[in-house]
């Protein structure tokens, strides 16, 4: 009930906060933040005193919802999901924080619209009834494309629509995948079926299964993203204001990874292990591709979004290598990544703010006059490509060295992104905070301090301290 | 004739008393008030009467007509729209100062036609609902005779209908010549593989199926759809729309399960055909509405996609899958009604509201038919939320989004093709879906965009302005808007209520 709770409450807070705001003037961001940190606490000290233990999926909620299909209204929890969950948490807090001077017209729709992304999201991590997980991640969308249609940049209704037509078009390949699963249910057992552990127990003739497979691994690979389906999320990223950007390379990204992990290779372990070498190549690709795409962009916000195909690419690589190393790697990179873009795109606001251009021509000598913003900057492009200490360095690591038993080959040449991610992550740093001084500026806030320390603190904390990633014993999928 | 035949007809028998009565009551007293009062009241009386019989079971009525539950369930979809468009039309029309008893007439004229289309059994009665149906709409189409649009209009649907029925006619005669039999129910015929590759038989069904095609206004007899839809009055538009595509469909299903048993279907010429038809529809009609600004014609053209969609249910594998192809096809006509009727009443209240504000200026334009374009509702969800928020229901139940009864819609569609393995089919689907987004969106956009950014022309910038001045006191327009809402939204949400009456018709 809890999880159904957070997400209610979350949907609420979000109405409130848009009708409150008709009232007065800048009540809903607080409401918005206050509320969210209520329900994060409450979810927090929920999960530490319970008595269940999540190291396997455990079911909290199953009610019947569409009783013709056998359709449940059914949520659980795992290790995976929950570290999600709080990531999803630490970022929609990040994502108020940013808005909190930024977002100047409609405020109390926008609000409204960020905690309604939230609740999908959450409901994604969730839901294990496949229909039920379908309708979260289509629902999603909705705010999603609303906070980059209504508030994004100059070009944002095209971003938006191309945003929306990918991911629509791609998850009705995995709706089509579901529908045949849940019927391939109802020729074995007699019964349909849309719950995920039933299916789980399913045996799928091997054709059949890959291509199942594929349907679902599709609509990952479009969310994750990888190459060649990747090219809504320059436009987006690109176009959405600042904390859609960072939901979007945050979380949402992440939500592809997720149903990677959760659907495609735990549902389909013998065809995702044929795919495997297709997937790594395709990993590979995006990872050498990403890099230098984003080596090539004058846009701040594109060069991030490029760079994190490419940190995708690691994720993908290690995802279908299979085995247990690889597979915590994927899960700390996830995390990892989802710190350290934010961080950058938060980063890009901040300087978008000073100077409104995202235009790297345009940016230089920031250092001089605001070396605290620089300092900052320096730190998270340092966490973008690798620098041990921090927690991308132990998500890349793991990711390859479990890649390497798998793939010798595409792993070595995967390394390479490394260097290319150092190039691009100097070039980004160099161009905006040294060379010659363009502008001069005001040096971070009180608030924009804070989001930069947090997500600091977060990245220094897995990079030391990796176990508490780790110690969750992920079950490596041999 | 038994007493208990008779009964299950009642509802048709309402309509066409109510048609009567109707005349004499014009003969006796011209008020716009009383006849629509009384167009209201009979089709109330039709839809109790059909509730009321729906335990009763599946009777034949003469070898012309035979009243099943799924007929049963059109003819209350038919009822309730057919309310809804006379609501709707009195909000219109109660702005003349003319008396319009015809047009109420005719309305009940096309849902008496609906209502026989959808019972019938037999060629003969098909063809007796279609005319019905056809003429009673030229009519109307061309209704407002003052407007500048109301001949080039009818011209083109009466001349196309016409054509259309003449070919249809003929078709019918070709099937008559080999199986020598008029009337849908199989047991009539000689072996189905027999017939099938009989060429006169397919020509004959070719022909027959063009003259369903153009009412359905499939790809390739799609080219009246986007000059009627904007030509007509609105409310009569959505008739076009909801009623009359309704029932054809209805009419087509039921001629196919009885006529060609499926095993045939599955083997011969006509699943191709028929395929071929669907995905022509679903490309052209999508990639066609992708450059409009007319709001009607974006609904004409996308209304071609949708009939394109729902012609999947046609290509059904085996005998096994009529009950939820039945289903399939009623849920989502039922979504794709909803969705339309939203629709059309936004653009509705609009001109109404563009009337008001203008009546000065209108009264001279009379010849003017009020042109509603994606500029015009630019910023309306700042303005009119509720308002809006249909809009964008309605909008988002066509391009079957979650949440709005149109996802579930598509989700029985999907089901339905993937059971009988139709993938060619699916793939042309989710094209069809991802075009059409590419018009929906940037339609769903404007509704959020701001009023007065890009609005160059002055007097849009006025009816901008004007806007936020709206006027609800058009009836319970409020209370209808708010039941049009939770009918779209509880259907996708919890779609339950209806799928389980849907599963319990037919056994």
């Amino acid at each position: 009930m809890m999880i159904s709770f957070v997400m209610l409450a979350l949907l609420a807070s979000g109405l409130f906060a848009w009708y409150s705001e008709s009232k007065k003037t800048d009540s809903a961001r607080l409401i918005s933040i206050v509320s969210l940190v209520l329900i994060a606490t409450t979810f927090i000290v929920y999960i530490n005193n319970t008595a269940q233990d999540f190291s396997t999926l455990t079911t909290l909620v199953k009610v019947p919802w569409i009783p013709t299909f056998n359709i449940y209204f059914a949520l659980a929890l795992d290790h995976l999901s929950i570290l999600l969950l709080i990531l999803t948490f630490f970022l929609a807090l990040i994502a108020i924080l940013i808005s909190w001077r930024e977002i100047t017209h409609r405020k109390g729709f926008y609000y409204f619209n960020l905690l309604a992304t939230i609740t999908g999201i959450i409901g994604v991590f969730t839901a294990v009834d496949m229909f039920l997980f379908f309708f979260f991640w289509e629902v999603m969308l909705l705010p999603m494309t609303a906070l980059i249609a209504i508030w994004g940049h100059e070009n944002r209704q095209f971003a938006a629509i191309k945003f929306f037509i990918f991911t629509q078009v791609s998850s009705l390949l995995m709706l089509i995948a579901i529908i045949v699963m849940a019927f391939v249910h109802q020729q074995q057992t007699g019964e349909l079926s849309f719950y995920y552990q039933d299916w789980l127990t399913l045996q799928l003739p091997s054709e059949l299964s890959y291509y199942l497979m594929l349907g679902f691994f599709i609509a990952f690979a479009v969310k994750l993203p990888s190459f060649p389906v990747h090219s809504w999320l320059p436009d987006a990223h690109t176009q959405a204001p600042t904390a859609g950007s960072v939901l979007l390379a945050g979380i949402l990204l992440k939500t592809g990874a997720y149903g990677l992990i959760r659907f495609v290779i735990h549902l389909f372990p013998q065809a995702s292990s044929e795919f495997s070498p297709i997937a790594a190549m395709l990993g590979l690709v995006s990872i050498l591709y990403g890099a230098k795409m984003a080596f090539a962009q004058t846009d701040f916000k594109r060069l991030i979004a490029y760079s994190s195909i490419s940190h995708m690419g690691f994720v993908m690589l290690a995802l279908f290598s299979l085995n247990e190393n690889a597979y915590n790697g994927a899960i700390a990179t996830v995390l990892a990544h989802g710190l350290s873009s934010a961080a950058l795109f938060a980063f890009a606001g901040m300087i978008y703010a000073r100077i409104h251009s995202r235009d790297l021509s345009e940016m230089g000598g920031f250092w001089r006059s605001a070396p605290r913003m620089g300092g900052f900057a320096l730190a998270f492009s340092a966490a973008a490509f690798g620098l041990p200490g921090l927690a991308n360095f132990v998500g890349e690591f793991l990711s390859l060295v479990g890649a390497y038993q798998t793939f010798p080959v595409i792993t070595i040449l995967a390394a390479l992104g490394i260097i290319g991610s150092a190039v691009y992550g100097m070039m980004l740093f160099q161009t905006s905070f040294q060379g010659p001084v363009k502008h001069s500026f005001i040096d971070l806030s009180i608030r924009e301090l804070f989001i930069a320390v947090s997500l600091f603190a977060g990245l220094l904390l897995f990079g030391l301290y990796p176990e508490l990633i780790l110690q969750f014993s992920f079950k490596g999928i041999s | 004739m038994e007493i208990s035949v008779l009964l299950a007809l009642t509802p048709q028998l309402i309509v066409a008393t109510g048609i009567v009565f109707a005349l004499i009551l014009i003969s006796w007293q011209r008020s716009q008030r009383i006849i629509s009062l009384f167009t209201k009241g009979v089709l109330f009386l039709a839809l109790v009467a059909t509730l009321m019989s729906f335990s009763q079971s599946t009777t034949a009525v003469t070898p012309l007509v035979t009243v099943d539950d799924f007929s049963r369930y059109a003819f209350v979809l038919v009822c309730l729209t057919g309310l809804c468009v006379v609501y709707l039309s009195r909000l219109m029309l109660s702005r003349q100062v003319e008396v319009h008893d015809e047009y109420y007439l005719l309305v009940l004229l096309v849902i008496l036609g609906a209502g026989i289309l959808v019972v019938s059994n037999h060629f003969a009665s098909l063809f007796l609902g279609f005319e019905l149906l056809s003429i009673a709409l030229v009519g109307l189409v061309g209704y407002l005779r003052e407007k500048n649009t109301a001949v080039e209009t009818g011209f083109k649907y009466l001349i196309l209908s016409a054509s259309a029925s003449s070919f249809m006619l003929l078709g019918i005669a070709f099937i008559y010549a080999y199986t020598g039999s008029l009337s849908f129910s199989p047991e009539n015929y000689m072996a189905g593989s027999q017939i099938v590759s009989s060429k006169l038989y397919q020509i004959g069904f070719i022909l027959f199926f063009s003259g369903i095609a153009f009412k359905l206004s499939l790809a390739p007899f799609h080219f009246w759809t986007p000059d009627v839809y904007q030509g007509a009055p609105t409310p009569v538009t959505l008739l076009l729309a909801t009623v009359s595509k309704l029932a054809m469909f209805i009419v087509l299903i039921k001629c196919c399960f009885g006529v060609l048993p499926s095993e045939v279907v599955k083997e011969s010429f006509l699943k191709e055909l028929i395929s071929a038809i669907a995905i022509l529809s679903m490309l052209v009609g999508n990639a066609l509405a992708l450059k409009q600004k007319n709001i009607k014609r974006i609904l004409g053209y996308s209304s071609i996609a949708h009939m394109g969609y729902l012609l999947i249910i046609l290509a059904i594998g085996s005998h096994s899958g009529i009950a939820f192809a039945w289903q399939s096809v009623l849920f989502y006509l039922t979504a794709y009604i909803v969705a339309t009727l939203s629709i059309f009443t936004v653009l509705i209240f609009f001109e109404l509201n563009l009337q008001q504000n203008h009546q000065q200026s209108y009264l001279q334009n009379e010849q003017q038919q009020p042109e509603i374009t994606t500029n015009d509702w630019q910023g309306l969800f700042w303005q009119q939320p509720l308002l809006a928020i249909l809009a964008l229901v309605g909008l988002l139940g066509l391009a079957g989004i979650p949440l709005t009864a149109g996802f579930i819609g598509k989700f029985y569609l999907i089901s339905f093709a993937s059971q009988n393995e139709l993938w060619f089919l699916l793939a042309s689907l989710i094209i069809g879906s991802g075009i059409a987004l590419a018009y929906y969106l940037p339609l769903i956009f404007k509704l959020f965009a701001d009023p007065d950014i890009g609005n160059e022309n002055v007097q849009q910038n006025i009816a901008s302005a004007n806007r936020q001045v709206f006027y609800w006191s058009f009836g319970y327009s409020k209370l209808f808007v708010f039941l049009l809402l939770s009918l779209g939204l509880g259907l996708g949400i919890y779609p339950d209520i209806l799928s389980r009456l849907l599963v319990g018709l037919g056994i």
